[in-house]
């Protein structure tokens, strides 16, 4: 199984009124190609920084971090640029997008500026908007991005992270916004994007949201302090088990 | 506990509220400045009068006889009158560095005994002259080629009398030192003056008449007496006509950054008060009175004000200086003495500011807490910010966000459009009013027909001898050479005789015009009527018209030597000769026996179409035929007549366009730098998603280009209409009423707006090279 992530004494420190805090501590580990990957913790623990860290929108300090085999900290900030913009999807938990586009043309603008896939902006946006139809938000294409609701608009986000066909999907708290029916909505599109194939590392506190992802990297103190293997989610029919078993879990490492 | 948020907000949010406290100082430095030369220049030239002691009139007489019965005259009707001895020279006899004087005009040397005080390049009153020593009116110092510095050795030969003199500095004298005026004047120590007359020298005697007798003029008039000049005050003032069109330059580019100034005053408030609307909500939301909020932004602003307006006024003095030093080097506009003008405007601008700071936060009351907190939006907002989309364009995506931007915000764009048009026609409008006075054409606003080339001859010079036939003479010494050098061309000349008309019991001295050699009268532009066609007809100015009540089809009665022979007016021209008063006569109308008063250049007009080149090459070949003349195209010739006045004029548009681009990199740099604070999040997000920094500082450079050629375009549609609103009223002061502006399409339309868009568009692409310094882990900052 090919390794898309692969993360090795991965240390990150702030330096802050002359004190250093030490964020992450030597963190090693990999993902490899298909899974969806949840990191957990308690508030403070360094989950958003790994996030960050690991995808490239941040320096990281000592360690190394290979994204598809390429070292990212030998990249200079225009090589991490096009990184992202051809391999990396990002979902952030407010949804981020710009508002002087349409929800259709947020979704477009990367690919449309990333050339990846050779076509005309036409084609880019049919692309756009069979993604939005797979995830049935294809009446709000024309819309302004607050003429939508939160759900819509990260079920959006999800999309312009996808329209690149990216290697792997990073998102940070994705649910974190919207309310529980929206929130299992758009956790059930990024498992089907995730069955389809994509990668996926996400960062939650949502035991609902880890409970679908197919396995689980605990932090605390700036470490990985455990790791659970939930396997494949394929339906909604085993949920409730599934969030047992990460609750228990969970338990097991003091969160 | 005021005192401890604002100061917290200005340690915190130091990036904006330096950019406010700059426009707040650049306001207040542009406000101050700019009204104040305002006020020094609408009275500069009564001020500058009233300093010098102008007289009410002021008569040159050539002839002694003449001057005694107008003495004679002036003790009858008890008129105040002071005269003064001068003492002629030909620019033939005046050697300046080892080289013959460059000057086609009259010049006369004088002493301190004139009643008019004449002042140095620093305004200083010159009270002391040395011997040795040698002052030269301001026209003749910048005229032509001659270089003049400061301590160069000039050689002056009246009558076989030769002496050198130290060039002490130029000399402002409120009547020669007009381009004008066609005289200038040397000053010399009295024993100097004495060595000269000594060689019974020709003389001038200058009248300055002191009187506030509103039937002069006409008393004058009856009384008959030949002068060689003769002006009145308001004529005088006249005379610096163009140097107040150099001092409308600078009071437009006054009245324009004022403009500016108001304008980006307006949009900074309101843009850091966008800034400021989360916290006004987090403040409304706890239950704070939305006056005190409203205080303490209006005391925040204040403080600014207070620091950005006193630096404003310290900038001003210079600055205001820097401007009014450029207006004219003929004339004094004073900016020197009270600041308190100043002073007020700068205190004017943080009354401004509150002004506009208590209007900003009115919004403060209408809006709830959660609004406010939304960043002024309600969320519920149902209209279309762009008109454009992505998905249908073929536009690159930085392109396209930048067009994108633009119609998605144009009210924030606004104010951006309005200073930089305002610029582009303070460039344009000078380019323009130069290139006319510079064109060819402009020969026919001088009772000149439009020629190739002209070989300049002394103009208007009283007593030089020439008569009617030598005019002839020469002509046809021209042509003749010319043929034998098979160039087929036409060759004529302007005579001019002194005259007076008279319709009605109106009666005016005019300038009459003759055109000698291969000239008809229809190679004149006209206003209306036809050109005279026969003896007995005349065509009038529409200055002389107005004045003496006449139009086409009336008989007027014309004096020339003295002889009255009536003229019926046949048709209206417009001419800027002699300012606008003259006529013209028949070309055969028989002149013969009269007195030449003078002759403008031998004119010579192609009938092949020469292309440059060609012109070039005869330009040589007229040189070689008249070896001791000048030749000059039609345009070089006009301002060679006018002296320095484009050189003047050139140096302000100069220092027009200096300022331009200063104020465009100013208000470019602030302005990119509040959008990259504002849209912090936003670049940061099109980092995440894999935008690079030179794309975005691109996106951000594209918004400011696509800003400045809406400018361009605007500039140059209102160019047009706002130099003949603006300018042309200044050409009807001088006789031209219809002015067709000349407009250099590759200069106005490429050269310039190109040089603005070049300067304005590199500094906003390096200020766009800060969003470098924006995180992408800052995308979580975003709103």
């Amino acid at each position: 199984m090919d390794k898309v992530l692969e993360v090795k004494n991965l240390c990150k420190t702030y330096v802050v009124n002359k004190r250093q805090n030490n964020v992450l501590r030597n963190v090693n580990f990999e993902i490899n190609s298909g899974e969806m990957v949840a990191v957990m913790g308690a508030s403070g623990s360094g989950k958003s920084t790994l996030l960050y860290s690991v995808s490239g929108m941040d320096n990281i300090t000592a360690g190394e971090v290979r994204v598809c085999g390429e070292d990212i900290s030998g990249l200079s900030e225009n090589g991490l640029a096009k990184l992202r913009l051809d391999k990396m999807g990002f979902i952030f938990q407010q949804m981020y997008m710009l508002k002087n586009l349409s929800i259709l043309d947020n979704i477009i603008l990367p690919a449309c500026q990333s050339g990846k896939i050779k076509e005309k902006h036409s084609q880019t946006a049919e692309r756009g908007r069979a993604l939005m139809h797979k995830l049935g938000i294809s009446d709000i294409a024309d819309n302004d991005i607050n003429e939508v609701s939160g759900g819509q608009l990260q079920r959006a986000c999800i999309c312009r992270g996808m329209i690149n066909q990216p290697d792997i999907i990073f998102a940070d708290e994705p649910t974190g916004a919207l309310n529980r029916a929206a929130s299992g909505e758009v956790m059930e599109e990024l498992a089907g994007i995730n069955n389809e194939g994509t990668t996926i590392m996400l960062v939650t506190h949502d035991v609902k949201v880890a409970a679908r992802c197919s396995r689980l990297l605990y932090i605390a103190d700036g470490n990985i302090e455990g790791e659970y293997a939930l396997g494949k989610y394929t339906g909604s029919n085993k949920l409730r088990e599934r969030e047992r078993q990460v609750s228990n879990w969970l338990m097991e490492m003091g969160w | 506990m005021y005192w401890h948020i604002l100061k917290r907000d200005l340690k915190r949010k130091k990036t904006m509220n330096v950019i406010l406290l700059i426009f707040i100082m650049l306001a207040a430095m542009f406000i101050a400045s700019g009204t104040s030369n305002m006020v020094k220049i609408v009275t500069a030239l009564d001020n500058y009068f009233e300093k010098a002691g102008v007289p009410g009139y002021w008569i040159v007489f050539d002839d002694m006889a003449e001057r005694d019965k107008y003495k004679e005259f002036a003790r009858e009707n008890n008129y105040l009158c002071k005269f003064n001895e001068t003492i002629t020279v030909s620019a033939d006899n005046i050697q300046a560095g080892g080289k013959k004087l460059d000057y086609s005009n009259i010049i006369c040397i004088e002493t301190l005994k004139s009643p008019l005080k004449v002042f140095d390049s620093q305004d200083n009153e010159i009270t002391n002259v040395h011997d040795g020593e040698i002052y030269i009116t301001t026209s003749l110092f910048n005229s032509g080629k001659n270089n003049f510095k400061t301590g160069d050795k000039i050689q002056i030969t009246v009558n076989g009398r030769t002496r050198d003199f130290i060039l002490k500095d130029c000399m402002k004298h409120a009547i020669c030192s007009s381009s004008v005026m066609g005289m200038s004047k040397l000053l010399i120590s009295e024993s100097d003056y004495q060595f000269f007359k000594e060689g019974k020298p020709g003389l001038l005697w200058d009248c300055s008449v002191y009187t506030d007798d509103k039937e002069y003029a006409a008393k004058l008039s009856k009384a008959d007496f030949s002068s060689m000049t003769r002006s009145d005050y308001n004529s005088i003032k006249l005379m610096y006509i163009i140097d107040m069109v150099a001092a409308a330059a600078i009071l437009l580019l006054s009245i324009c950054i004022i403009l500016i100034s108001m304008v980006m005053l307006r949009f900074t408030i309101n843009f850091t008060m966008g800034e400021e609307y989360c916290e006004i909500g987090v403040m409304k939301a706890i239950g704070i009175k939305n006056s005190s909020i409203r205080i303490l932004y209006i005391i925040k602003y204040l403080a600014v004000a207070i620091t950005g307006a006193l630096a404003g006024f310290i900038f001003s003095i210079p600055f205001g200086n820097l401007l009014l030093k450029n207006i004219s080097q003929n004339i004094i506009v004073s900016g020197k003495g009270s600041y308190i003008i100043n002073f007020l405007l700068a205190m004017a601008t943080i009354f401004i500011t509150v002004l506009f700071s208590y209007l900003c936060t009115r919004n403060i009351n209408k809006i709830s807490p959660v609004s406010a907190i939304r960043n002024g939006e309600t969320g519920e907002r149902y209209s279309k910010k762009g008109f454009i989309h992505l998905s249908k364009s073929r536009i690159a995506p930085v392109l396209f966000m930048a067009v994108n931007d633009i119609l998605s915000r144009p009210a924030r764009y606004m104010s951006m459009i309005v200073v930089f048009t305002l610029g582009i026609l303070l460039i344009i409008i000078p380019v323009n009013t130069i290139n006319t006075l510079n064109s060819d054409n402009i020969v026919e606003l001088f009772g000149m027909a439009k020629c190739d080339h002209v070989i300049s001859q002394e103009i208007l010079l009283s007593g030089s001898g020439t008569g009617v036939e030598n005019v002839k003479e020469n002509i046809d010494k021209v042509k003749e050479e010319l043929k034998k050098n098979n160039i087929n061309a036409i060759v004529f000349q302007e005579m001019v005789f002194k005259s007076d008309i008279s319709f009605n019991n109106n009666r005016m001295e005019v300038m009459a015009g003759q055109g000698a050699g291969d000239i008809d009268d229809g190679m004149y532009p006209y206003i209306e009527g036809t050109p005279p066609a026969n003896c007995g007809e005349i065509a009038v100015s529409n200055v002389v018209a107005d004045y003496i009540g006449a139009n086409i089809g009336d008989m007027a009665e014309v004096q020339l030597d003295g002889k009255a022979k009536k003229y019926i007016i046949t048709a209206v021209f417009q001419s800027m000769q002699n300012m606008g008063t003259v006529i013209r006569l028949f070309h055969n109308e028989d002149t013969s026996s009269k007195n030449l008063t003078g002759v403008m250049g031998i004119q010579v007009r192609y009938k092949d179409n020469p292309g440059s080149d060609v012109l070039s090459g005869r330009k040589k070949l007229l040189k070689k035929i008249c070896p001791d003349e000048k030749v000059y195209s039609a345009g070089g010739y006009v301002s060679s007549m006018m002296g320095d006045i484009t050189k003047q004029l050139g140096g302000v548009k100069n220092i027009i366009f200096g300022v331009v681009l200063c104020i465009n990199v100013l208000v470019t740099v602030l302005m990119v730098k509040s959008f990259i604070i504002k849209e912090k999040s936003g670049i940061a997000i099109l980092k995440a998603i894999g935008f690079k920094s030179l794309n975005l500082a691109v996106w951000q450079t594209l918004r400011i280009v696509i800003i400045l050629v809406i400018a361009v375009v605007l500039g140059i549609l209102l160019s047009g209409p706002l130099s003949s609103l603006i300018i042309a009223p200044v050409f009807c002061m001088m006789g031209a009423y219809n002015i067709e502006f000349d407009v250099n399409a590759v200069e106005v339309y490429l050269i310039y707006p190109f040089a603005v868009l070049a300067t304005t568009s590199a500094a906003a692409f390096l200020v766009s090279k800060g969003l470098r310094k924006v995180q992408v882990s800052q995308a979580s900052n975003a709103e």
